[in-house]
């Protein structure tokens, strides 16, 4: 359990099943992580969150798509706003998606709580980047932001 | 010396009365037939601006060169009529000293005495009134032109009375070839029904509040010609500030008005089809990227990977993107086809048998869920629509309300129609889960938006309907509440 904590958590919020398949192979295949959460729409993960008895577990990094039903990623963005001084962590968001429309972007940017916005289909070198970045940081609780 | 002995005048007291004409700028003349003798007052040369005796007093002089030659004829006609008729005054254009032709007044009368057959009359400048009069005649003109050409009618209310007064140019716009009185209701009930009530308040308003107004209304004339106006008021106050007389105009803008209505719908139509084509760039930026990004993201996990079971679940994804893909661009071709099909022939629909139809293809749908359909179609049984766009508006809301029924309650679904004016419109009403409205409200319509978790929800079905709808010109909106049920109002034309 022990190597588990320094590990870096990563959470994926997706209702597109392939890709979350590939997003967990592709984890699995450069051992970025063996902790990986995954909810099919932003209300989900929002519950997770909003558990204290899931407060230990809380993830290090949360991948979020945009375009979900129930609750989209722009809805639980609001939504994290308010719960995230209530979790006691830093946890980096970036949005994941394959809109290239610039309002989203635009609109991504404009929220203080996203680190990044990166397009879909995501590549291993960011990835993998991303991941080192946050394992370097864990101690230091400093974003990073993929460049 | 007397003025008169008698009615006569003697000599001296002609004379007498020649100095006084003198004196109010105007003269007298005299003119004996028999001894063609002709005599002038002082006053007759002062008001052509002469020294008296300055120019030859001779009958030669005054029609060859004080007499402006067109006015030559009337002259002589008066000088020739009948001895008793008494003559009206004549107007006649002489030449002055200094300043061209002026407009005279001239009286001709006749008398006999013992050396003859005597004529005589004064003379007295009207220039300045003639030329007042013909200004005003011009203004008038130009007034009355200007108000033809702007199509424009004036009308005045006595607010204590409430008498209206209309100008010749207003019953022109009503058509009213008499010029019969109108009272204010006559002259309101010209207006199309609607806009009798805009016009009657806007009135009151300015009698009571002393607010002016300018509306843009239909109007009905005598001729039963339907026509835009515009009908302008301002109130006229008195020194207590109440309102005493309203002026106004009402103008016909048709041309103009019926010009910008139809820029305003083809801007309304263009808006609608730029929208549609937003929404279509956005499924392609979005949907299709989606696909294709997880098709290369498969591929390459593909390449990675060397355990064959894994292979085999990868290339399972990769089928499931081909289906996606399949899917998609059905959806794309459905909106491109709303777009050429909007050309397609209307046809007459009766919406028991169409209704009927799709209810009977639904119908292991329906009866799995044991729902109940109603159905009331006699406020409007029938409408030109396309058929194409009818069946699978009809499909889609019926779809609707089944996918989304309430699992505790026994489904209950009611589509009607309703006529109301020009307008026709569709309802589709159900028992079902509802929709949040405050939450999704603005996206109920819009493409692969879902809001349940239910998994045949496509998010697509809606966004064609709404988009079938609105290129035929109708228009959609959905009332709902949670639990309760939703219900859809279309205006279809």
């Amino acid at each position: 359990m022990a190597a588990e904590k320094d590990e870096v958590r990563i959470c994926l919020i997706d209702d597109d099943q392939t890709f979350t398949f590939g997003f967990k192979k592709l984890i699995n295949l450069k051992g970025l992580s063996s902790s990986l959460l995954s909810f099919n729409n932003g209300d989900q993960a929002f519950q997770w969150l909003k558990n204290p008895f899931n407060r230990r577990q809380l993830p290090d990094v949360i991948f979020l798509d945009i375009n979900m039903p129930v609750m989209d990623g722009w809805e639980f963005m609001r939504e994290f706003a308010e719960l995230k001084s209530q979790l006691g962590k830093k946890i980096a968001i970036y949005v994941l998606s394959s809109s290239i429309d610039l309002n989203d972007i635009y609109r991504a940017k404009k929220i203080a709580d996203i680190n990044d916005y990166i397009f879909k289909p995501v590549n291993e070198f960011q990835l993998s980047e991303i991941v080192n970045c946050l394992q370097n940081n864990v101690d230091h609780k400093k974003n990073c932001r993929y460049k | 010396m007397s003025f008169s002995d008698g009615h006569k005048f003697s000599d001296d007291s002609k004379q007498h009365l020649a100095q006084i004409i003198d004196n109010i700028n105007a003269g007298i003349w005299e003119y004996n037939i028999t001894t063609k003798d002709i005599k002038w007052s002082s006053g007759f040369y002062t008001v052509l601006g002469y020294e008296p005796g300055e120019i030859e007093c001779s009958n030669h002089i005054f029609f060859e060169h004080l007499l402006y030659h067109q006015d030559k004829p009337a002259f002589l006609a008066a000088l020739n009529q009948q001895q008793n008729t008494i003559a009206q005054p004549l107007q006649v254009r002489l030449l002055t000293k200094t300043s061209g032709y002026h407009w005279f007044e001239s009286t001709v009368k006749k008398y006999h005495d013992e050396t003859g057959q005597i004529m005589y009359g004064s003379i007295i400048n009207i220039n300045q009134y003639k030329q007042a009069q013909t200004q005003a005649a011009y203004n008038d003109l130009v007034y009355n032109e200007a108000v033809k050409i702007a199509k424009l009618g004036s009308w005045e209310i006595n607010t204590l009375t409430m008498g209206l007064s209309m100008s010749k140019q207003l019953y022109d716009i009503y058509e009213l070839q008499n010029h019969v009185k109108l009272s204010l209701e006559e002259a309101i009930s010209f207006f199309e029904p609607q806009h009798r009530p805009v016009i009657k308040n806007a009135i009151d308003n300015t009698v009571q509040f002393c607010q002016p107004y300018e509306l843009e209304l239909l109007f009905r004339s005598a001729k039963n010609n339907v026509i835009w106006v515009r009908a302008k008021g301002i109130p006229v106050i008195d020194d207590f500030g109440k309102c005493i007389t309203i002026r106004g105009i009402i103008q016909d803008i048709d041309n103009k008005k019926r010009k910008n209505l139809a820029l305003e719908s083809s801007l309304n139509l263009l808006t609608d089809q730029n929208r549609r084509l937003q929404n279509f760039a956005y499924i392609v930026s979005h949907n299709l990227r989606s696909h294709t990004g997880n098709l290369q993201f498969m591929v390459k996990l593909h390449q990675e990977t060397e355990i064959e079971e894994d292979r085999a679940e990868i290339f399972s994804h990769i089928k499931s993107i081909s289906d996606s893909l399949n899917t998609t661009i059905d959806h794309l071709n459905e909106i491109v086809k709303i777009q050429t099909e909007i050309g397609n022939e209307r046809t007459i629909i009766d919406f028991e048998t169409l209704f009927n139809n799709i209810t009977s293809a639904l119908k292991s749908n329906i009866e799995a869920l044991d729902a109940q359909i109603d159905h009331d179609f006699s406020k409007c049984p029938q409408i030109s629509y396309i058929p194409a766009y009818m069946e699978s508006i009809l499909q889609n809301l019926l779809t609707n309300s089944l996918k989304y029924s309430s699992p505790d309650r026994k489904p209950v679904v009611k589509c009607y129609t309703l006529k109301e004016r020009d307008h026709v419109y569709l309802i589709f009403e159900d028992n079902g889960i509802g929709i949040d409205m405050e939450r999704y409200g603005d996206k109920v319509f819009g493409m692969y938006k879902t809001f349940h978790q239910n998994p045949d929800a496509k998010g697509i079905g809606l966004f064609i309907t709404r988009n079938q709808i609105e290129a035929l010109g109708g228009s959609i909106k959905v009332d709902s509440t949670v639990n309760i049920g939703t219900k859809f109002t279309i205006r279809l034309i």
